[in-house]
């Protein structure tokens, strides 16, 4: 079996999985929860070793390089990172109730990569501007920040869904979701660690486009996406490190923010520029 | 936030200046303006945007930069005065860091040890003079700072870490601005420039991208060879140039350039950046006259080579060779000695292109294969070879970007992923045991203080095996 067909078999399963986490937030049944999570470190560790054959094959047909490549490759990784972190904060915070709000972007991902018919999932080989050591670097750096901020757009789906008042009834699908200081918390967390792996990915790129192109900011609108995302979010940590915004405003800056990374994503492909081969 | 010093009266100019909100509000509209930018079509891509548009709108709009955004004097105005932000806000905050940095606390503070919960306080079984050494002893390997101080027979430790990270964020800020310094350096004193050099011959000039200006490096750049290699699917694998540097004829160094491999000659980088088919010296052409029947051999030549007609009526030289319409031709002149040389262009497979030529340029005499009676040039094969497009920079202000990037790396971890910590233990006698509690406080995230505190707990005890 190819690398890209495990890699479609995964989307279902990653849908299921999405199924079961939805299941025991209505159901409020936690053993669902569990059967989730467990299925989760499964396809998370099918998806790892879908990840290192592909790179394997790449070897096989003489080409040799990383999977992180086109859109098809960005994709597939995107939702392997979003799977990281989240299995990470999960057994931080032994708390399962993110996976009903974190599940859908992987599956989506999945989904678009493999069933859409206008991305190839080809090993194609590597044109000359992308043939650098900054590759791995640099698109690492990149879509774990974009992972990070993808959680913390979950959270802040959860927190404007959490009802304000403490004395919940049984039985209301949201009971499983933490209190909202804890949400607003874990949002911030993960701002942080996609904004300081924004700023590497940024780095990473303006040295590698240095070397490639001769400058290191031209203002190519992948570019320029990358720092409005960027100064969405420096935006938000700084109302909320020095003004002490918390909450409901910050939650919504977050959903803008991710707004913006999705545009940088794939909104830019509409405009023309450097990266194109990304499209 | 609005704050000022002591005593003074509180100035509105520096109060706005050193203002949070202005730095909240400065970049939501940077990042307004920036998306601004990439809807409406900049530079190159504006000239057919505004076509049919009002000539008086276009200057308007022109005026205002809204073409070249990113470069208009209001923008890097917005940059400034984030900057100047920056610098205020760091200028009013930095004596409370400093403070911060530099306290030193007292260390026999009772009160620290009041209400402690159960986890934090345990007893040993050791002499008070056993058990102060051990804990110096582990407090001393563990924290950077560990004061201890005596009072009423009680041993107080007072040990911190990580008071570097109340830097951090100034370290970060700095970092934004030794980054902007350094555009601004490289827009001052650098270059952007590029070389078209066919293979074979060398340059002494670099073109600027902005303007028609051209400057002398001070040495030549030769392009010795050109190669692209291909994959199999038709999409590039390589683009290689091996270049030459010579200054006063005397070649200095030779380097192959490759796309992500740069070349540093003199002060300028140099960066593959594209390539084109151009016509070479070599042309082969053949003469035939008018009447039909007798053709002479092909002959190949050289550009401004001179070579006699057939019936020695004169002579011919190919003067220049070039595309049309991405045919070759040659500029051919003929002459004789008695008049003015005559001159025309003879293109690559005539009779095909023909019918794509316009009516009256097959009717110049400019363009007639039978210009000059009665032979008639017939144009073979010019030899093709490659020119390779180089990008010619010079930035002195990379270095400064560079040192930026790292600065914000290390500011980055200061200001998130440390904090500054105290930590506090008593030691105390008992009746007939030594009471020991812990207690601390932490700049920053207090979870992660909390575990520290549970390990130093688990640490001390295995000191004292029971």
């Amino acid at each position: 079996m190819t690398s890209s067909e495990i890699l479609s078999y995964l989307t279902f399963i990653y849908f299921l999985v999405f199924v079961l986490y939805l299941l025991m937030m209505v159901m409020g049944r936690p053993g669902i929860g569990k059967t989730a999570a467990f299925m989760l470190l499964g396809s998370f560790a099918l998806h790892t070793a879908a990840l290192l054959l592909r790179w394997q094959e790449s070897y096989a047909m003489g080409i040799g390089r990383a999977p992180l490549s086109n859109l098809y490759e960005s994709l597939i990784f995107f939702a392997w990172a979003v799977c990281l972190l989240y299995i990470i904060v999960e057994w931080r915070t032994r708390n399962r109730s993110a996976g009903a709000f974190v599940m859908p972007l992987v599956f989506l991902a999945m989904a678009y990569a493999s069933f859409s018919p206008s991305i190839s999932s080809q090993i194609q080989p590597l044109i000359p501007a992308l043939k650098s050591n900054w590759l791995i670097t640099h698109v690492v750096t990149c879509f774990l920040g974009y992972a990070a901020f993808g959680l913390s757009f979950g959270f802040s789906l959860m927190y404007l869904f959490k009802r304000n008042d403490p004395t919940e009834k049984k039985g209301d699908s949201f009971t499983f979701i933490p209190n909202k200081d804890m949400l607003d918390e874990l949002n911030y967390q993960m701002v942080v660690i996609g904004f300081l792996m924004l700023t590497l990915g940024i780095i990473t790129g303006s040295v590698w486009a240095h070397s490639a192109w001769g400058s290191y900011w031209s203002w190519d609108p992948k570019e320029t996406w990358s720092l409005i995302t960027w100064l969405i979010y420096a935006a938000v940590i700084h109302s909320r490190m020095v003004r002490g915004w918390r909450g409901k405003k910050i939650a919504i800056l977050c959903l803008v923010g991710f707004a913006c990374v999705l545009f940088t994503y794939f909104g830019v492909n509409y405009l023309a520029g450097l990266h194109s081969y990304a499209n | 936030m609005e704050k000022t010093v002591k005593g003074e009266k509180p100035n509105p100019l520096w109060g706005f200046l050193s203002s949070v909100r202005l730095t909240i509000v400065l970049l939501i509209l940077l990042a307004l303006l920036s998306v601004a930018g990439t809807l409406i079509p900049q530079k190159e891509g504006a000239i057919e945007f505004i076509q049919g548009l009002n000539p008086n709108i276009i200057k308007i709009l022109e005026f205002i930069g809204l073409f070249d955004l990113y470069h208009a004097g209001w923008f890097r105005l917005l940059i400034g005065m984030l900057a100047i932000n920056l610098v205020i806000c760091s200028i009013d905050r930095f004596p409370s860091a400093w403070k911060r940095f530099a306290a030193s606390p007292s260390v026999d503070r009772i009160h620290q040890f009041e209400d402690l919960p159960d986890n934090l306080m345990f007893s040993v079984n050791a002499s008070v003079r056993q058990s102060c050494e051990r804990i110096s002893t582990l407090l001393n390997r563990r924290y950077r700072r560990v004061r201890f101080k005596e009072n009423n027979d009680r041993f107080f430790f007072l040990a911190d870490k990580g008071r570097f990270s109340h830097f951090g964020v100034y370290i970060l800020h700095l970092s934004i601005l030794v980054i902007l310094l350094g555009s601004l350096v490289g827009s001052f004193f650098g270059f952007e420039g590029f070389v078209r050099i066919p293979e074979g011959e060398k340059v002494d000039s670099i073109m600027l991208r902005n303007g028609t200006a051209s400057i002398s490096p001070g040495f030549e750049i030769r392009c010795d060879d050109f190669t692209v290699e291909f994959y199999e699917n038709g999409a590039p694998r390589e683009f290689r140039s091996t270049l030459t540097f010579l200054i006063e004829g005397k070649e200095l160094e030779k380097k192959d350039i490759l796309v992500n491999h740069p070349v540093v000659f003199g002060g300028i980088t140099f960066y593959q950046s594209t390539y084109e088919r151009v016509a070479g010296k070599l042309i082969r052409l053949k003469i035939t006259t008018s009447e039909g029947g007798k053709i002479d051999e092909s002959l190949t030549l050289e550009i401004g080579q001179k070579i006699d007609l057939p019936g020695k009526e004169g002579t011919f030289e190919v003067l220049e060779v070039r595309h049309m319409g991405s045919v070759p031709a040659a500029l051919i002149s003929v002459e004789t000695g008695k008049s003015d040389p005559t001159r025309f262009w003879i293109f690559e497979g005539f009779e095909t292109i023909r019918s794509r030529l316009p009516e009256q340029m097959l009717r110049s005499p400019r363009f007639d294969p039978k210009a000059f009676k009665p032979y008639i040039f017939v144009l073979e094969e010019v030899q093709m070879r490659y020119a390779t497009g180089l990008q010619a920079n010079r930035d002195p202000g990379v270095p400064l970007v560079w040192s930026g990037f790292f600065l914000i790396t290390a500011g980055f971890i200061l200001t998130f992923f440390s904090s500054h910590r105290h930590i506090r233990v008593l030691v105390e006698k008992g009746k007939n045991k030594v009471h020991v509690k812990i207690t601390g406080s932490a700049s920053r995230n207090r979870f992660a203080l909390e575990r520290e505190l549970q390990r130093l707990v688990q640490d001390i005890k295995s000191l004292f095996p029971a």
